[in-house]
């Protein structure tokens, strides 16, 4: 399943590494990624793919000292192989 | 003020005492400030050491434990600890130098990106980039350590940012936002209570990092439910309570594992549904509805799902579930297999029998005292065997699992706790791996007590290739273990050795009643299992129980 996610984080260059490597390490694997730097923070839109629900992520994100904020913006259906 | 000296005023105005660390060339200007500050360093023998001495202090106290290491390899010495501490949500405030700012990413001599590493280890980490904005971080880290759910958090500090004049502006703690109760969920919670007919209570490790041990047992003196424990809730529930079920899991009483596996409602109190708790999760507590309270939302729903999710202070979740009785019929069932499945000590051989000692232990030494394992078959050995009066008496590696956990953390409790008994007790193959702290013991003069339990083998890894591994013995005879009472002794620390059964009460009575440190070597049956034991993917209610040797 794949999911849009849009993050906003502290401006700091730790807080990119910081959670991507939670969404590697809980499973979530990433399609696309865009990273703009607007209002002293950095906005980022990724699509994440996984089998599981994604508020195993989003939980786990919301809790980084560095996130402000989480959204899920829209869910793909599952493509038919 | 230099960034050094403030970095130590910071730390003893946010009241710690005591530092464990280990100098080097990037922490030098911290060290420096330290020389005649009021906060007291301990120097351990390895960077490791300092970390799980840290580790040992905040849990024997729910303080923050301090610790120090330079760049490069004393940092990555510190890893595992801060792995230890993040795993057992632990506040824990790591502090590493750095190689000057100019170096950093030209691999300059001891550098090593120690932000990079620190992210899969900590709830949170910085490397202070301006000496500006120093008092800041620190402030800020102290909070984060102690807040919510506790974790720990490592600052590293360039050389030059110690040595820099760096200003200093209090911090204000922004405000928590800790989560805020849901009624409708503590609605949905009580109603589920009010129709339970086979309820449990299954504690878990926040019970201790709330302080909520008040409001638990009043929850469980009002309601009777029974109560089953993990590995770190150990001593949440008053040994004297009725219903006290111990520890379930892969080494859980039967009679623990089996209530869970019958209950038709589990109030889960700051636990996290372990792989070790559940054994296969699909058949774990199969007929419950879990009511879940829990100050990390993320813990909800992570391993099983919650009919009821509470997320919030235990202190303020846990006296909102009303007043509920537990029916008598599910309360009989319970006390019929407590007994049917009690702990015994009638061991028929001649040899030292661990449980029985431990058992001996727990009744001689001082309720208020506290107890460090290791890692391996002595662990579940203490974890069934003895009694616990409050969980910061019991300091056992549990998520991680780290063997060399034990005698360092004892150092650190017996720092914070100096009138309280305090002993390790580990086994041959885990005392190994921080044996160099006998050296702290000893410049300290730390009465810290120690006990080996040597069965000349890597004790649990032995056991599973006895029962899942055919019996192929693969690196695990440590027949050529040291002597540890010379060894001990080198280190002018006192001890004996035993090897039968009828030596063990005197020498208990040895070990308790010593004044300063003591080592205790007993030699055990090297074909000695932990039992009961549920298998890799089986069910709870599936324990092997006999004793194959």
């Amino acid at each position: 399943m794949k999911h849009t996610l849009t993050i906003a984080l502290k401006n700091q260059s730790v807080a990119v590494e910081r959670f991507l490597r939670v969404a590697r390490h809980r499973g979530f694997d990433l399609t696309t990624m865009n990273l703009e730097m607007a209002d002293e923070a950095f906005h980022v839109t990724m699509t994440v793919d996984s089998d599981k629900p994604i508020y195993l992520l989003t939980s786990q994100l919301n809790k980084l000292v560095d996130v402000k904020h989480v959204n899920v913006e829209n869910q793909f259906q599952q493509q038919a192989i | 003020m230099t960034g050094a000296e403030l970095t130590i005023d910071l730390l003893a105005k946010h009241g710690v005492k005591d530092v464990f660390g280990y100098p080097g060339g990037a922490i030098m200007p911290i060290y420096d400030a330290l020389y005649g500050a009021p906060v007291k360093h301990y120097l351990t023998r390895h960077e490791q050491g300092a970390g799980f001495a840290a580790v040992g202090f905040a849990r024997s106290t729910g303080k923050l434990g301090v610790c120090f290491a330079t760049s490069g390899p004393g940092a990555t010495n510190l890893i595992t600890a801060l792995a230890d501490a993040m795993m057992d949500s632990v506040p824990l405030l790591a502090i590493t130098g750095q190689v000057p700012t100019a170096a950093i990413g030209s691999d300059a001599f001891q550098e090593v990106d120690v932000l990079g590493m620190s992210l899969s280890c900590t709830k949170h980490s910085y490397m202070v980039e301006r000496a500006e904005d120093l008092a800041e971080i620190l402030q800020e880290a102290i909070h984060i350590a102690q807040s919510g759910r506790p974790g720990p958090v490592l600052v590293d500090i360039p050389k030059d940012i110690q040595m820099a004049q760096v200003p200093f502006h209090p911090w204000l703690a922004a405000e928590d936002h800790l989560p805020t109760l849901d009624s409708n969920q503590v609605a949905i919670a009580n109603q589920i209570l009010s129709e339970a007919q086979r309820p449990v209570a299954y504690i878990g490790g926040g019970v201790q990092a709330a302080n909520a041990q008040d409001e638990l047992m009043q929850f469980l003196e009002k309601t009777h439910m029974p109560a089953v424990s993990t590995l770190k809730a150990l001593g949440s529930v008053l040994p004297d309570y009725e219903y006290d079920l111990g520890m379930l899991g892969m080494h859980g009483g039967k009679a623990a594992n089996l209530a869970v596996q019958e209950c038709d409602v589990l109030v889960c109190i700051g636990a996290r549904f372990d792989d070790r708790v559940t054994g296969n999760l699909s058949k774990f507590a199969a007929k419950a509805k879990v009511i879940h309270l829990d100050i990390d939302a993320a813990e909800v729903g992570k391993r099983k799902p919650a009919k009821a999710s509470l997320v919030a202070d235990l202190k303020t979740s846990l006296p909102q579930l009303d007043c509920f009785v537990t029916p008598d019929e599910w309360l009989t069932h319970i006390e019929s297999m407590m007994k049917e499945h009690a702990w015994r000590y009638d061991y028929p051989g001649e040899k030292v029998f661990a449980p029985y000692l431990l058992n001996q232990l727990s009744q001689k030494m001082p309720s208020t005292g506290v107890v460090c394992c290791d890692v391996g078959q002595h662990q579940m050995w203490v974890a069934q065997h003895m009694k616990f009066s409050h969980p910061s008496n019991h300091l056992s590696s549990g998520g991680a699992g780290t063997m060399g956990f034990g005698l360092p953390a004892a150092i650190g409790a017996q720092v914070a706790r100096p009138r309280d008994f305090v002993i390790t007790v580990s086994g041959d193959g885990s005392i190994m791996m921080n044996i160099q702290e006998l050296a702290t013991i000893r410049r300290n003069n730390l009465p810290v007590k120690i006990l080996i339990l040597d069965n000349q083998r890597l004790g649990m890894v032995r056991q599973w290739q006895q029962l899942f591994f055919e019996g192929r013995y693969s690196e695990t005879n440590l027949s050529d273990n040291p002597d540890f009472v010379q060894l001990a002794a080198v280190f002018g620390i006192p001890g004996q050795t035993i090897t039968k059964a009828d030596e063990v009460d005197a020498a208990v009575d040895a070990l308790v009643n010593s004044e300063g440190p003591y080592i205790l070597h007993a030699c055990i049956d090297d074909k000695e299992n932990v039992w009961p034991l549920v298998p890799p993917g089986a069910a709870n209610d599936e324990m092997m129980t006999e004793t194959v040797k």
